[in-house]
């Protein structure tokens, strides 16, 4: 099979290595292409260059630190400059956005909330920069245009407000965070009452309700035994130091109410509120992690997504 | 006549590489399968079912590691014990290693892929495997290494074939890789869990070594050594430069080594190890086009073949994808170029060109290539070799344009300021962005999936009819003897 006579085809005249194998493997002996050695040459020339640009070979215990350098002045105002690193690029692009973005933050920190928004050059940098902040830190719950989601974070567009909506308020809400909470009533009411207050809850917003039931519902309300309006406010209109809702209106916040398909499902959503209380209107405080200018820019921000007081 | 077929027969030994050839079409069916449904759950998240058991991250190595070491690895197993025997004339050694082999390495997967679905792993890229899964596949390796090693020195040939050197170092390296990287303290002797002996930037650095060198000689040396024995001989002619495959085999496993630290570019690996990874990377450029260029080269003088034969077709264009995927490599590794593409779509397209281009479609053109031949048959239909070629070919590019618009638009989308220098967007709209091309990678790995049926159907009735004709010439020759 290892016949010898067919190593010596050849192709364009070159000859074969002559080793054959598995009956018509062979080799011809081409050289190396041209284009191919001198291409391969010329990676190595460029891997020289990138050796003397960039950091490269390590010598002893420290390495080439390359001809590239990366200068900067750091927030004391002082010139740095360094051999090329990755640290000192972020460093350098961190501080020159930080500058020019100075002035605006500047006269943030220097004028009223009022005289911000009323700027027209300030507002336009705050819509820049507020979206590019309440992005990275409030659109994980609030989603990324701050309508919320029904039955876990607040919509920040519409006019209703747990916590008040005044630029003083917002701010308070960014600094300190809030803290929500309903006590369960599941143990302490029986189910027909827990009935008869989500029909009387239903009712308050115009909801087609049992009247019967309400009226029951209202009395438990006002009453020692639901103690409702301890929190909600003698009016339900609920109350701003608290946190509490306003029930009169049709916004709703926890109880799946609009996406609930007919009344005894909108009904049932208030009662497992009601029966279970609440225990997740957690947002955290922004203190300490966002500078007090970027809160100011963003209780201005979010003031501004429509429904500010 | 029938006298010689028996002495053929006896001459290698075929039943092992039929076994893994059976298994590798197997695992290409499971593991493409999961990829399309891993790929659609990216597109329509309500696919992961609120399940854990189906959830992308558990589903994403159940993916990789059926087709890297069950499609991938099974035909590596079966070519590499096909062409070491052929082209050193001699039967394997030790033939119960070798049947160890085979056992070992369908359990590594099949455990691989249950302890994904469990939960458990080890967190590192194509390494994610728990410990005692890692030391079965220390023991399956061993084992093939003595196999192919074995048959090696007691061939019958004076000289050691291209192929086999490219075999054989994928076999050192993997053990080499394997080891290392997987270098782990069980949490207690019953516990599945284990914590790496490296840590921090170290164990970034050994990872990153482990995960490019697997690329580099799992998918890459080794599937060049298949390139390297089924394009000539299905071609009948010969390589073009055994010079250029001397010189591009050492500089390929040479480079190789050094170009991990490109993965982690713009990380706590220090500057120096990242700028070493950009440069070999560049420097391995050529090395991996000589075995594209040997590949295409060797065709030169048989075109017309190309029109004729679908298994060339693969052959072909799967060294076309090695070529442009070797070239794309390198470019995604200068610093600059990976602050754009690194942590997009586009290093998934990469991966995807060279996976389903190049090792996926050289491994289809070698198994069209032997099954036949190990039957002892031809194949059933050579027009739904053509079909399968077209679907691969149109799934392929479906798949990394998608890629590439994606991941290219993420990597200028994440870097994109406003005029007071604020960024334009939030993450979320970028992913919102890559939805239709998700959908569009989705619908290329469905291509591709399609094609890989096809195969399964075309040799199963391949082998179905190679058994029948084996049936049918004993039933003969045994009415002749009576």
């Amino acid at each position: 099979m290892a016949d010898n006579t067919h190593s010596q085809e050849s192709s364009k005249g070159v000859q074969t290595t002559g080793h054959v194998w598995d009956g018509d493997l062979q080799e011809l002996n081409n050289p190396l292409p041209v284009w191919w050695t001198y291409t391969f040459y010329a990676t190595m020339v460029f891997a020289l260059v990138y050796w003397l640009v960039y950091p490269s070979w390590p010598i002893g215990k420290g390495f080439l630190p390359g001809m590239n350098s990366i200068s900067y002045v750091n927030a004391a105002g002082e010139e740095e400059s360094w051999h090329w690193n990755t640290r000192a690029k972020l460093l350098k692009e961190t501080q020159d956005a930080v500058i020019a973005q100075k002035t605006y933050y500047d006269k943030i920190a220097s004028l009223s909330y009022e005289q911000i928004a009323n700027d027209p050059e300030l507002s336009s940098f705050i819509l820049s920069a507020g979206k590019a902040v309440f992005s990275d830190n409030c659109a994980a719950c609030h989603q990324s245009g701050g309508q919320g989601k029904v039955g876990f974070f607040p919509n920040l567009t519409d006019d209703d407000w747990l916590y008040g909506g005044s630029y003083e308020e917002i701010n308070a809400s960014l600094t300190k965070g809030r803290h929500g909470y309903m006590p369960a009533y599941g143990e302490a009411l029986d189910g027909a009452q827990i009935d008869q207050l989500a029909h009387y809850v239903f009712s308050l917003s115009g909801g087609n309700a049992d009247a019967e039931k309400a009226a029951k519902g209202k009395q438990l309300f006002h009453a020692h035994a639901g103690a409702c309006y301890y929190c909600h406010g003698d009016d339900a209109k609920g109350r701003k130091i608290l946190g509490s809702a306003n029930l009169t209106d049709q916004v709703w916040l926890w109880a799946d109410v609009p996406g609930a398909s007919d009344d005894v499902m909108k009904i049932d959503a208030i009662k497992k509120i009601i029966a279970g209380g609440l225990d997740r209107g957690v947002m955290p405080a922004w203190e300490g992690r966002l500078s007090a200018d970027q809160i100011k820019l963003l209780t201005v921000y979010v003031h501004e997504l429509g429904g500010g007081k | 006549m029938s006298a010689t077929s028996v002495a053929a027969a006896e001459q290698y030994d075929y039943e092992i590489i039929k076994k893994f050839s059976i298994m590798a079409i197997v695992w290409g069916v499971v593991g493409m399968s999961a990829g399309v449904f891993i790929a659609s759950q990216l597109a329509w998240p309500f696919l992961n079912f609120d399940s854990p058991y189906l959830s992308f991250g558990r589903f994403r190595p159940v993916h990789t590691g059926a087709v890297i070491f069950g499609f991938g690895g099974s035909a590596l197993f079966a070519t590499s014990y096909y062409v070491v025997q052929r082209t050193c004339q001699t039967r394997l050694f030790a033939p119960g290693l070798a049947t160890f082999t085979f056992w070992g390495w369908q359990a590594v997967i099949v455990l691989a892929a249950l302890s994904y679905v469990m939960g458990f792993s080890q967190g590192r890229e194509y390494a994610e495997m728990e410990w005692p899964i890692d030391l079965l596949i220390l023991f399956v390796w061993v084992a093939y290494g003595a196999v192919f090693i074995g048959t090696l020195m007691k061939r019958k040939q004076p000289h050691i074939y291209v192929a086999n050197w490219f075999y054989l170092s994928f076999i050192l390296v993997t053990a080499l890789l394997h080891t290392f990287n997987n270098l782990a303290v069980p949490v207690n002797l019953f516990s599945l869990k284990s914590y790496s002996l490296f840590s921090g930037a170290q164990d970034a650095m050994t990872q990153w070594w482990y995960g490019h060198n697997a690329v580099g000689f799992f998918l890459t040396a080794a599937f060049l050594g298949m390139m390297y024995y089924f394009v000539p001989k299905h071609a009948g002619r010969p390589i073009y430069s055994y010079r250029l495959s001397i010189v591009h085999f050492w500089a390929l496993s040479f480079m190789y080594m050094w170009v991990g630290t490109h993965h982690l570019h713009w990380t706590a690996l220090p500057d120096w190890a990242s700028t070493l990874g950009a440069t070999f990377s560049i420097m391995l450029l050529l090395p991996s086009w000589g075995g594209m260029i040997n590949g295409i080269m060797t065709l030169s003088g048989a075109w017309d073949k190309l029109r004729t034969d679908p298994i060339m077709r693969f052959m072909i264009v799967a060294l076309s994808f090695y070529g442009m995927s070797t070239f794309e490599g390198p470019l995604m590794s200068l610093k600059d170029v990976n602050a754009l593409s690194h942590y997009t779509d586009w290093t998934v397209g990469h991966v995807h060109s060279g996976a389903l281009g190049w090792v996926a479609m050289i491994a289809f053109g070698s198994l069209y290539h032997m099954i036949p031949k190990l039957w002892k048959t031809e194949i059933f239909s050579v027009r739904l070799i053509n079909a399968h070629f077209w679907l691969a070919t149109i799934g392929t590019l479906l798949y990394i344009t998608a890629m590439w618009i994606s991941g290219i638009s993420q990597g200028l989308m994440w870097r994109a300021f406003d005029d007071f220098g604020n960024l334009q967007y939030s993450f979320v709209e970028s992913v919102a962005a890559m939805h239709p091309f998700y959908a569009m990678r989705a619908i290329g790995g469905m291509f591709f999936l399609s094609g890989m049926l096809l195969m399964a159907y075309n040799i199963f009735a391949t082998i179905r009819q190679g058994v029948r004709d084996a049936d049918a010439t004993q039933a003969r020759s045994a009415a002749a003897a009576a």
